[in-house]
């Protein structure tokens, strides 16, 4: 085995015992977002259930019935109709049967409609204990678009009454289609439906590019900053391996960690996001147009390595000014945070609409990169993937130059940044 | 030709000057002491020799390779041992030897040889099978100095090897050093400010203070000279009885 190989394995081997490493960045996403998914779930899951329905009618008109009738063809609603004197009473005789939802239909409900005047129907949702109340809310909402659907239905007919010969231009005068134009094609999917679809992507790819960046910076810097705490560094540098090796073995080492937490985070994301279907929206990116070429997935996949690996020399050179892993990991954060902050940024802009400086400034981040790299990915245009990459690549290299140039000179002995007078000697 | 030559090498931290022309040569096979009090320049030249620090005056060849100009060469040749060294707490006792061996081995016979020799150095038996972690000092203490003998370095040098420890645990790791110089001619610098524990050690010695060579010499020669019954009287004489405080970098 190469010297590399041997220091790479003693990395790797030092890293995935760290119980508290693998338990913080494989075993908490892997169940944390899974479990955080499934409760969200069970609540949207619980609000599909079918529907418990009471209506109590105090009207004995023919509108009442058609509206009883109406409620009792919706999907999920189970009506049943109560028998009460008063609303009070009602409302105690569907407590009793545990009901969901109560309907009112008051006394005048089909004499008002009758005299072209607006009648009111009351629902109340019964809350049971004091949960989310997601069901309640849903089930309101469904029997609001079932009266929603009976007031056009009845102002139809009253307008047809009138004698109008098409009661539907006159009620709605105005009605629009919407349809998306997405990379030159035309999606008759609404331009709503889209952003919503792409929000969620633009929300989800940040925030893994940026807890993948600080996961692994901090894990890099813990291992450089272990070898000083531990005092393994100097045994480590005056050993027959050329220092780029010892540079390299921990970038992948770290980079191997930082692999598998990634996975364990998109696997979590997978169920976490798969749990309550959002990002979907009932429309796939496929029905978009945007798919994912493997062309595309390689390139982003590169430019996600590329800007790891810059991560991963930056948060080394840093955590060389450290004395021991509390201050590296601070230090770290201190440096990286700032950077890998903007990337947010993009979360809500479009970059080509910030003023050309600000444009610039972020570009030269490194890790804004795959950020916005992943939308060109959508839209299967790759030239601005090429040069991002080149450019990352540049400076992947000219950091990983620096790194080894630090780890060959005798800095990375005495380097220290002094906080304040604390760091006197003794 | 002498295993280690070192001619007026000087070393600054910043405005503090820790070497001021320290001079001193190790035949091979030798047991060469470096003594003196905390902030001396132990140290400080122990690092310059292991390749760790450059100096900023003057130079030091090992086997006539400069530590500077030729360090991967010289590297290859030392095994250096600094004060309040560690060892990987995740790994075994043995997995940490068989990590240092395969490093310095050319081959898997020999990497497996080194091992071996090391397991039976460290004296630690079915230990070698537990985590770093879980060592006492005086155990972490024998696992680094095994590591850095069962290589066979040309030059073994040992930054206060025995410091901290208690009787039995320092006086095994001397036996164990005095033992492997006679079986396997290594030359061996070491750093101590134990005089005793240096007289029971080393063929020559040089005394060291404020980062100059006061005296070299062997023990007989050093007390005979300066008519003292130990190294320790030799030194407070040599240097003047008023030591004031040392200066210099930190551990010397």
């Amino acid at each position: 085995m190469s010297d590399f190989w041997v220091m790479a394995m003693k990395e790797l081997k030092n890293l995935f015992r760290d119980k508290k490493l693998v338990f913080g960045l494989v075993i908490v996403p892997l169940i944390l977002l899974p479990v955080m998914g499934k409760a969200v779930s069970v609540g949207m899951e619980q609000a599909q259930e079918t529907t418990n329905v009471a209506i109590v009618n105090f009207d004995d008109g023919e509108y009442g019935r058609i509206l009883i009738k109406a409620l009792e063809v919706t999907p999920n609603v189970t009506v049943t109709v109560v028998n009460a004197s008063s609303v009070e009473e009602a409302i105690q005789r569907a407590i009793e049967e545990k009901q969901n939802v109560l309907v009112v239909i008051p006394p005048d409900f089909t004499a008002k409609l009758k005299a072209n005047e607006t009648a009111t129907v009351e629902i109340y949702g019964i809350f049971m204990s004091i949960g989310a109340g997601v069901k309640e809310s849903v089930s309101e909402g469904r029997i609001n678009a079932v009266l929603q659907v009976l007031s056009d239905e009845i102002a139809r007919i009253k307008v047809k009454n009138l004698g109008a010969s098409n009661p539907d231009a006159i009620l709605q005068p105005i009605t629009t289609v919407s349809r998306s134009v997405i990379n030159n094609n035309v999606v008759g999917v609404p331009p709503t439906v889209v952003s919503g679809v792409i929000a969620a992507q633009a929300f989800t790819i940040p925030l893994i590019v940026f807890m993948m960046v600080m996961i692994t910076s901090q894990m890099a810097a813990g291992a450089i900053a272990s070898e000083k705490e531990n005092k393994t560094l100097e045994t480590l540098l005056t050993l027959p391996v050329p220092r780029t090796h010892i540079v390299g073995a921990k970038i992948f080492g770290t980079a191997m960690m930082g692999l598998v937490a990634a996975i364990a985070y998109m696997v979590g994301m997978k169920y976490y996001m798969g749990s309550f279907g959002l990002g979907s929206a009932g429309v796939s990116l496929e029905d978009l147009g945007l798919v994912v070429t493997p062309t595309g997935a390689m390139l982003f996949a590169l430019v996600v390595f590329t800007t790891i690996i810059i991560a991963l020399s930056l948060a080394m050179i840093v955590a060389t000014f450290a004395e021991d892993v509390q201050s590296a990991t601070t230090l770290v954060s201190a440096v990286i945070l700032p950077l890998a902050f903007p990337a947010f940024l993009l979360m809500y802009t479009d970059i080509n609409d910030l003023p050309s400086f600000v444009k610039y400034v972020l570009l030269a981040i490194p890790f804004t990169h795959p950020v916005i790299d992943y939308r060109y990915v959508l839209l299967s245009d790759y030239r601005p993937l090429v040069i991002s990459l080149i450019y990352l690549a540049i400076m992947a290299l000219a950091i990983l130059y620096a790194t080894a140039r630090l780890f060959s000179s005798e800095r990375i002995m005495t380097a220290q940044v002094s906080w304040g007078r604390k760091k006197k000697r003794e | 030709m002498p295993m280690v030559e070192v001619l007026d090498l000087e070393k600054d931290y910043g405005k503090v000057k820790a070497l001021k022309g320290v001079s001193f040569s190790i035949n091979e096979g030798e047991i060469f002491g470096l003594i003196g009090p905390n902030g001396a320049g132990k140290s400080t030249t122990l690092k310059i020799l292991a390749t760790l620090l450059k100096p900023t005056g003057g130079s030091a060849r090992i086997a006539g390779y400069d530590v500077v100009k030729e360090a991967s060469k010289v590297r290859e040749l030392i095994s250096y041992l600094p004060e309040e060294a560690g060892a990987y707490k995740n790994l075994t006792g043995k997995e940490y030897l068989e990590f240092m061996a395969k490093l310095y081995a050319k081959d898997e016979a020999k990497a497996r040889e080194m091992l071996e020799l090391g397991m039976e150095l460290s004296g630690l038996g079915e230990r070698l099978n537990d985590k770093v972690a879980t060592y006492s000092k005086g155990m972490a203490r024998k696992l680094l100095i095994a590591r850095a003998l069962m290589v066979r370095p040309k030059l073994a040098i040992l930054d206060e090897p025995a410091s901290g420890l208690d009787i039995v645990n320092a006086y095994a790791i001397r036996q164990m050093i005095r033992r492997f110089a006679r079986s396997e001619g290594v030359t061996f610098l070491l750093s101590s400010h134990n005089m005793l524990e240096v007289e029971y050690l080393c063929h020559r010695v040089a005394l060291i203070n404020k980062g100059q060579i006061v005296e070299v010499g062997t023990p007989k020669e050093l007390k005979d000279k300066y008519s003292a019954e130990n190294l320790e009287e030799v030194f407070m004489t040599a240097v003047g009885a008023n030591i004031s405080e040392p200066i210099g970098g930190e551990g010397g």
